[in-house]
């Protein structure tokens, strides 16, 4: 492998973690906080897609309004659902959540169905990033470079939302202990229904961002939904910065390992995973959870 | 309540036995539904109706009216074998059609050879089936591996290209389409050379692993079996950097169908010669305008899919060779398709009864830009069928 293809390949595999962890970080956000195991999350994912469609292809509008509105559509769902359904399975075991969850996954998948049919759709490049750019000794795709950036960005806006905010300390609170919280009179309910909410605009955000690049057709929320999983899993369950090294670890095993051992292409992400999970179970970043 | 219950299907039983007589032929039709298949399983079930409805309005078969009897094959072999167990012994189906990806056709086809019941593989492509898995009662009306490789192979010949990429995904399908391609080379395109092979998996939508080797490769001919999504990913992903202004692609898989070209529009790529079985625009026999306009009125599209027709063809042969038989024994269906000839939209075709295979035709041409259409079409197009 000459220069610039490593660095070809390092850069396509960046800018597949990225796209990734934007639909990773809002599974682990809606995990870490409300322990719910969200398997509809990579139908949001999909439904973020076929809005940016919708938004973009079929009205028209700007590419950045397309994201957008992928982001609101997904968060409007995402509110419908929390607020009428999932609330009432906070206290229920994890088993009747994720049987909930799924039933999710049936329904919307029926509902896409019904709204945008069977056939596979295409949504274009913005017209100011179609080209390619030479990066140094490489010519990449100006939409990477793109996505290269707003993954960080990303990142960073949720860092400083959690890390920084009054808003984000209640929130970590609420991952420690929701009645201490809802003692001190804080409206914990409303600190649930915005996480999801914001937790799942970020799938639709990521599905937006995902839909110039790829085929948007029926079945595209079914892998995506592991490949969050695996991201999560490595990164440590709850954890952002985690989920960001679990991206970046996907991105590179997926890149690398397709070109330098083709025939494990579908097993490596899983590999990583298990040997993460065999080495720290908690995560890269995550700690051991302490017994309740 | 049990005793009531008891008399009811009593009932129920002595009423069934008096219909018998007008007793419908029950046709079994699977097709994905669902997932990532249905943007062919859709269409071809919708052309599966249409035939129908066509039958049973000029009176069954037999004088008897067709009953067709749907499920999901979720383009998963183990579902579609399970499923079709079901179709056999629980809805007593008197055949069976459908089955989408190579994979499902195959395991459709094992569960025809242990239940003995005749099956009409519509879509799937994988030569085994009509070879090295033949069975008395499996057949094809799709085209197969085999002939798609050769005429790939022949247009590699025809334009000359002497440094070869090769893709396929790495599945049934893909396996076999590239053993096609390979075996026809050296015969069709004695000077070409294939100097790079890679094999994406199935439902791939991320090819940025694939694309740099092949541009690196400085080939001037791809040769692909990426269908539908697949294709459709890698030109997303691959345009910008210019990848087809230098290569020409040659694939099998569908992709110059309408429905694709319909949806690219102006981000079609240049430079692509493939394959379709019907396009709505062309008509090479009188039967395809009929055909084409009860369809586009069932779907509510002039632009109607190419997988429509797959469909209609296969309840077109089941029917047929029912006429013939006269008779719902499979055996005797079996021997009926046997050198069976249909019309169909796209002309005669015959079923060959050494190999159970259908003459079935594709069309193939490169895609082309025309003044005042906002997709691509191809020109010209030139049907390949092979001999009977």
């Amino acid at each position: 492998m000459t220069l610039p293809v490593f660095l070809t390949n390092v850069f396509y595999g960046l800018a597949l973690a990225m796209n990734m962890f934007v639909i990773a970080s809002g599974l682990n956000l809606i995990f870490g906080v409300l322990r719910v195991i969200n398997f509809a999350h990579g139908m949001f994912y999909m439904f973020g897609a076929y809005f940016m469609f919708t938004v973009t292809k079929s009205w028209g509008a700007p590419f950045i309004v397309g994201v957008l509105a992928a982001g609101a559509g997904l968060a409007a769902i995402a509110l419908v659902i929390e607020r009428f359904l999932l609330r009432r399975l906070y206290g229920k075991e994890h088993l009747m959540q994720l049987l909930f969850t799924f039933a999710i996954v049936l329904l919307m998948s029926d509902a896409a169905k019904m709204i945008w049919g069977t056939d596979q759709y295409s949504v274009g490049y913005p017209p100011s990033l179609r080209g390619a750019v030479q990066l140094g000794p490489t010519i990449v795709p100006q939409y990477l470079v793109f996505l290269c950036a707003a993954g960080p960005m990303i990142a960073v806006a949720m860092w400083l939302a959690v890390d920084r905010t009054r808003w984000g300390r209640i929130v970590r609170a609420a991952t420690q202990d929701r009645e201490m919280l809802a003692a001190l009179g804080v409206n914990v309910p409303m600190v649930y229904a915005m996480v999801f909410t914001i937790g799942s605009a970020l799938a639709g955000i990521g599905g937006a961002l995902a839909a110039p690049r790829i085929a948007l057709a029926p079945g595209m929320d079914a892998t995506i939904i592991n490949e969050c999983f695996i991201i999560v899993i490595i990164g440590g369950l709850g954890h952002l910065w985690g989920s960001f090294l679990g991206a970046l670890a996907f991105g590179f095993v997926v890149q690398f390992g397709t070109i330098l051992v083709p025939n494990w292409q579908d097993v490596l992400p899983y590999l990583l995973m298990l040997s993460v999970l065999l080495i720290r179970p908690w995560g890269l970043l995550g700690r051991p959870e302490l017994s309740r | 309540m049990t005793k009531r219950l008891l008399m009811l299907i009593a009932g129920a039983a002595v009423l069934a036995g008096a219909a018998v007589a007008q007793e419908p032929i029950r046709l079994g039709a699977m097709y994905p539904l669902t997932g990532g298949g249905a943007i062919y399983g859709v269409p071809a079930m919708a052309g599966h109706q249409l035939a129908i409805e066509e039958i049973n309005k000029r009176g069954g078969v037999m004088g008897r009216k067709l009953e067709s009897i749907e499920r999901d094959d979720k383009m998963n072999p183990s579902t579609a074998s399970a499923t079709m167990k079901e179709l056999i012994t629980k809805d007593n189906v008197h055949l069976v059609v459908g089955g989408l990806s190579s994979a499902v056709g195959l395991g459709m086809s094992e569960v025809s050879k242990q239940e003995k019941i005749v099956y009409i593989s519509t879509i799937a492509k994988t030569i085994q089936m009509t070879t090295s898995k033949l069975h008395p009662h499996v057949f094809r009306t799709a085209s197969n591996t085999d002939l798609e490789g050769d005429t790939m192979a022949m247009l590699v010949g025809k334009y000359h290209l002497k440094k070869l990429c090769h893709l396929q995904l790495d599945y049934a399908y893909g396996q076999d389409l590239e053993i096609g391609v390979v075996k026809a080379l050296p015969i069709r395109a004695p000077d070409a050379k294939i100097v790079l092979t890679l094999k994406p998996k199935l439902g791939a939508t991320d090819f940025n692993a694939f694309i740099p080797q092949v541009m690196a490769a400085g080939c001037d001919g791809v040769v692909s079996g990426l269908w539908g999504p697949h294709f459709v990913s890698w030109v997303k992903q691959a345009s910008p950097l210019g990848f087809f202004d230098k290569i020409k692609w040659i694939s099998g898989g569908e992709i110059a169908a309408h429905e694709i070209a319909g949806e690219l529009k102006g981000e079609y790529p240049d430079n692509v010669i493939s394959n379709t079985y019907e396009l709505w625009y062309h008509s090479i026999d009188p039967l395809h305008k009929t055909f084409q306009e009860a369809l586009a009125k069932k779907l509510g599209t002039n632009e109607t899919p190419q997988w429509a027709m797959l469909g209609y063809n296969g309840v077109m042969f089941a029917a047929a060779a029912i006429e013939k038989a006269k008779s719902l024994d499979s055996d005797k269906i079996a021997a009926a398709l046997e050198g069976l000839t249909v019309n169909t939209p796209v002309g005669k075709l015959t079923i060959d009864p050494k190999t159970h295979q259908a003459n079935t035709g594709q069309f193939w041409g490169p895609m082309v830009k025309k003044p005042g259409k906002d997709y691509r079409v191809m020109e010209p197009v030139e049907f390949i069928q092979p001999k009977s």
